[in-house]
């Protein structure tokens, strides 16, 4: 900040999402701040000023601000990928999908030969059985890699693991094991997928290791580096309790508080069960709002509270009104769960609420945003506060009449349109069928409504890609390229801002961030394209350079 | 059998928000007999009391329904391992779950490294179970619970008018579970610590049919007649367990473990709070428990 001089950006074009001046070709820099916006010839009245063409083939527009993802999408890069998609790790290297069985034992075996330690567990994440033709990856497989070393590879669910033979001698799991989730084969032998946390947890040195790396500080550059990738400027962790234990708040500032660090983060204090049947001492409070209060940098915010109140819709978890699921597997009991009893929800709510504080709320289905609608009504009726910005938080199902409501009742929504494309036609063949499939992730009726909402990845449950996650809010393509739901399709201009202002203004940061003026934090997402001049459907596939964050411009793909 | 040297049992506690789980797990906390080790959602309500607790752990838990993709599983797991390696070692693990918690799923850890899952235990609230089980929100989240549970304790008897009906809603959604009556969650103990004996070969299904009874009479009873009694057992009869005096050293409470054919006397640990006279716990499949012991317990009259 002390840096009184002036440098003035010129570039092909400048998107502001200031709708007084809502294109540019250049922008002041002082410090870490915006001058001002315009030409040069305007901007020149600043005085004395550096010039920098280094973005003039470029176009610039307020860095992208990502309001739901985990840091974990930085601490999976410490394992190599398996997944069947390719892949861009925080470097910018493209892991290429592993498409057969044949070619995921393959990229282990090389990432095996890599590690010196014979006894390091080779740990991988990304499988995703859902794609791979045939067989089953089982133990055998895993073992023509190594019968010494353990091997453990997460699904990209989250919900299951392989793990070769030597991972099961060294954990103990054999035909008597009796937890469930441990599969075994027909003769009663351990196949080596193990399903849930419960029979993932059994083989602990690989399935620790994830959350081992989320604590590392290469996990929190690797995030930033991730965003930097796709232009986004601003990352928000949603919902962690580790920032309660010891040296966590300390590592987040020494990451940030790093000038080369790409990226500001804002932490969100997840709601933790603990104390919460006893509303009078819900020990999250106090900690949100020191956060809040005393602990905030020009790079790390806080202020936002996570709640998680149902499961999820590919997962049969989420809490759907009637007619429920359309296509459960056998057994399925109707409906999902709660993570929260529903009638605890509104003190729960109002104790944060009372502090000034802005909750986020994880609802999947329609009947868990019901759920927080109303408890945030109830919040309001007990203790009147404008301006409060609860978020529903995945929004997936969400009903105009919800939407209506939220308007009314002043709340936000963050809507995962990544489904779209990642899991659409799977929701319209088995989870809630067609009819509701098509009114998913509703950014038209939101925005017909009147709420404010943005768009989101929840990274790594997809890959974070502010342009990839506009492009399915644009054109509502699925993975089998039909277009689930056209009338909820937006327009690129209003995809872009709930990109930018959209997600600011829940995050509560719209006076700082989200678009380009005088006043605000000089971050820009630098574009090879302009996302208004290519045709809609080529919007995720527009070249990103990097961003410029507080005045210092970070190239994508460096480390 | 009885889970080798060094295992720690595992007690999962669930039920409904309100239902008493805390409640019991105070409960237990203060008749237990041995070593506990208690992982809760809220320390703020337990009554801790240093000569019953051995550890706990500071680690923030939360026993929910979380997931990876639905919300990371933060702290369970590493809890899980610090109460394992606590020294001295308690010899019991009570887990409550949260309110909302399948406990069936959160009993699934009970089979992890160190730890033996003994009963999943899901407390009821008399007073509200019928309009629990019909509530559109929360109705499945309680017949899950229920459907879960090797021991269900229906508390708050004293409150509730119509037992019944919540004794046929139990019935019908979980006839294997042992049932049990408590108003402020107070159970006798012996009912669900030691079950593992009782749990079916599958480990995946249920304990199957089985039923217990509690013996009790005040005189300290002949060795001999102990012995006595343990040898005309059914063979059916696969766990006993309980405190009695011996007529030879009447002074001394002897804490009684049988499972299968073998058995065991040893002094009460704690001699302060020790009861007086014997009471005896058998378990096993139903019809085969015999219903008149008091006399024979009494025989050193
Ligand atoms: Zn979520
Ligand atoms: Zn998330
Ligand atoms: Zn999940």
């Amino acid at each position: 900040m002390g840096d009184a001089s002036v440098k003035i950006f010129t570039a092909k074009k400048i998107i502001t999402m200031n709708p007084a001046l809502p294109f540019a070709q250049a922008i002041a820099v002082r410090g870490d701040r915006i001058l001002g916006v315009g030409t040069v010839e305007d901007l020149a009245q600043w005085g004395d000023h550096e010039l920098s063409e280094q973005f003039k083939d470029h176009i610039l527009m307020p860095g992208f601000v990502e309001a739901h993802t985990h840091v974990m999408a930085g601490a999976v890069w410490e394992f190599p990928y398996v997944g069947f998609y390719d892949r861009a790790d925080p470097a910018g290297r493209t892991w290429l999908g592993c498409q057969t069985i044949a070619s995921v034992v393959d990229r282990l075996a090389e990432c095996e030969r890599d590690l010196n330690d014979p006894d390091q567990t080779l740990v991988a994440w990304g499988l995703d059985p859902i794609f791979l033709k045939g067989e089953r990856l089982v133990a055998k497989h895993l073992d023509q890699i190594s019968t010494t070393r353990p091997i453990f590879v997460f699904h990209a669910s989250g919900h299951l693991a392989t793990v070769n033979s030597e991972m099961m001698r060294r954990s103990g799991i054999d035909r008597h094991t009796p937890t469930p989730g441990v599969a075994k084969d027909a003769d009663g032998e351990p196949n080596g997928e193990l399903q849930e946390p419960a029979a993932m947890s059994l083989a602990q040195d690989g399935f620790a290791a994830i959350g081992v790396a989320m604590m590392s500080p290469n996990a929190k550059w690797n995030y930033a580096r991730e965003a930097r990738n796709c232009g986004v400027t601003t990352i928000a962790d949603l919902g962690t309790t580790r920032l309660a234990m010891d040296g966590q708040l300390e590592a987040w500032r020494q990451a940030t508080d790093d000038p080369s660090y790409p990226a500001r983060v804002v932490v969100a204090v997840g709601h933790s069960d603990f104390g919460s049947e006893n509303k009078d001492s819900n020990p999250m409070v106090s900690l949100a709002v020191r956060l809040r209060d005393e602990e905030e940098t020009a790079k790390l915010r806080f202020g936002i509270v996570k709640l998680v109140l149902d499961g999820s819709i590919q997962g049969f978890t989420a809490r759907i009104s009637w007619p429920h699921y359309v296509n459960p597997p056998p057994g399925h009991p109707g409906n999902g769960l709660w993570l929260i009893p529903p009638e605890q929800l509104a003190d729960i709510v109002s104790s944060y609420h009372e502090a000034g504080l802005t909750v986020h709320c994880h609802c999947n289905g329609d009947e868990a945003a019901q759920v927080f609608i109303d408890a945030v009504e109830t919040a309001l009726q007990r203790h009147p506060r404008w301006d409060h910005r609860h978020t529903v938080q995945h929004c997936q199902l969400t009903t105009t009449a919800q939407y209506k409501k939220m308007a009314a009742l002043g709340m936000n929504a963050n809507i995962f349109s990544n489904h779209i494309f990642h899991w659409g036609d799977q929701h319209a063949s088995i989870t809630v069928g067609e009819e509701r499939a098509a009114r998913m992730d509703a950014c038209a009726t939101a925005q017909r409504e009147g709420v404010k909402f943005s768009v989101h990845s929840d990274a790594p449950i997809t890959p974070m890609g502010h342009l990839h996650t506009a492009w399915c809010a644009v054109n509502r393509l699925t993975a089998s390229g039909r277009v689930l739901g056209p009338e909820e399709r937006i327009s690129v201009a209003k995809a872009l801002e709930a990109c930018t202002l959209g997600a600011a203004h829940q995050l509560r940061l719209d006076h700082d961030i989200g678009s380009l003026e005088a006043g605000k934090l000089a971050d820009f997402a630098v574009l090879e394209k302009d996302p208004f001049e290519v045709s809609p459907e080529e919007l995720k596939d527009i070249p990103v350079w990097g961003t410029v964050v507080g005045g210092t411009p970070h190239v994508a793909g460096s480390t | 059998m009885q889970p080798s040297e060094g295992l720690m049992e595992v007690s999962v506690i669930g039920g409904y928000l309100g239902a008493g789980k805390t409640t019991l797990v105070n409960h237990i906390l203060r008749q237990a007999s041995e070593r506990v080790a208690v992982m809760v959602n809220d320390f703020g309500e337990i009554n801790i009391d240093q000569s019953l607790i051995d550890s706990r752990s500071d680690n923030t838990i939360s026993l929910t329904n979380g997931c990876i993709c639905c919300s990371l599983v933060d702290g369970f797991v590493s809890a899980l391992e610090s109460v394992t390696s606590f020294r001295p070692k308690p010899t019991r693990l009570v887990i409550e779950a949260s309110g909302v918690a399948d406990p069936g799923a959160v009993a699934a850890y009970g089979h992890g490294p160190g730890l033996a899952l003994d009963a999943v235990v899901v407390v009821t609230d008399a007073f509200r179970l019928c309009e629990q089980i019909a509530d559109p929100l929360i109705g499945q989240t309680v017949v899950s619970q229920i459907g879960a549970a090797d021991v269900i304790v229906l508390n708050k008897i004293d409150l509730a008018d119509n037992l019944t009906a919540a004794k046929t809603e139990l019935a019908k959604l979980n006839p294997d579970a042992l049932l049990a009556y408590a108003s402020h969650a107070e159970v006798n103990l012996d009912l669900f610590f030691g079950r593992e004996v009782v749990r079916t070969s599958d480990p995946t299904s249920h304990v199957g049919k089985f039923e217990s009874r509690t013996h009790e009479s005040s005189q300290p009873i002949p060795r001999a007649a102990l012995e006595a009694l343990v040898e005309n057992l059914p063979p059916e009869i696969q766990r006993v367990k309980g405190i009695v005096r011996l007529a030879e050293a009447p002074h001394v409470a002897m804490v009684f473990q049988l499972v299968g054919r073998n058995w065991e006397l040893r002094a009460l640990a704690d001699r302060n709070n020790s009861p007086d006279g014997n009471r005896l716990v058998v378990i096993g499949p139903k019809g085969s428990v015999p219903m008149e012991w008091d006399n024979a317990l009494n025989s050193g009259k």
